[in-house]
């Protein structure tokens, strides 16, 4: 499963869908939102864009990995100190690829899908500097 | 010819998230991005460095797709494109 959505997930759920015979590891990864003197952020997306960006994340981790499921939920709009931003779960058939699979995906997703954080503080509100490579490439 | 501009971040909060430009064939990106700096000194300010070429920070898109490189302010635009216009982003 690939999505952006308001709504929270539900870790268990997808973590008991991403099970099968084969399956000897799962690797889940949840981005929370932490307190940097924040009273909470706005997620804001390029929606279609960002969804398929995630869906060749996701193609481009099968192909390097022996992986045997991935899913991504990335959340968007208003969220509070604590709340859940980000879910991937890996599923594999040993947990070293399941590590390094879900690695690649959350520093993929850092990198590269048009997603921002807007943070508001008690008086002021900042943009949330990204880690995608500046210049001309 | 109409290009429809998308605009995120901070440029949304500068120009509105969705403008329509009716632009002659054969505008380039900067052209357009120029078009709509003529109405916006933040927008200008946001976009452009001082030497008056697309600040190296800002990511443009054509149809969804990342337009980079030396060449990115000529490149043309075509009727019913979507050019994209964001800052580096911050997912995850």
């Amino acid at each position: 499963m690939i999505r952006l959505q308001q709504d929270d997930f539900n870790v268990t759920t997808l973590v008991e869908a991403a099970k099968s015979r084969e399956t000897g590891a799962i690797v889940t990864f949840i981005g929370i939102v932490r307190d940097d003197g924040i009273e909470c952020m706005e997620l804001e997306a390029y929606h279609e864009v960002a969804e398929r960006e995630l869906a060749v994340i996701r193609d481009e981790a099968m192909k390097e990995f022996p992986l045997h499921s991935v899913d991504i939920i990335h959340r968007t709009g208003p969220l509070r100190v604590g709340d859940n931003i980000v879910l991937i779960v890996v599923s594999a058939g040993h947990r070293k690829e399941a590590f390094l699979g879900c690695e690649y995906i959350i520093d993929r997703l850092k990198q590269t899908v048009p997603i921002w954080k807007k943070e508001y503080l008690k008086d002021s509100s900042r943009w949330v500097g990204g880690e995608e490579r500046h210049g001309h490439s | 010819m109409i290009v429809r501009i998308k605009a995120f971040a901070r440029f949304r909060e500068i120009i509105g998230s969705e403008n329509t430009l009716d632009l002659d064939e054969g505008t380039p990106v900067l052209g357009a991005l120029k078009n709509l700096s003529a109405g916006s000194k933040d927008f200008r300010d946001a976009c452009f460095d001082r030497e008056g070429t697309i600040a190296s920070h800002v990511v443009l898109m054509i149809n969804g797709k990342r337009i980079s490189g030396r060449d990115r302010e000529s490149m043309v635009l075509h009727d019913g494109d979507e050019l994209a216009i964001f800052p580096p982003v911050a997912g995850g």
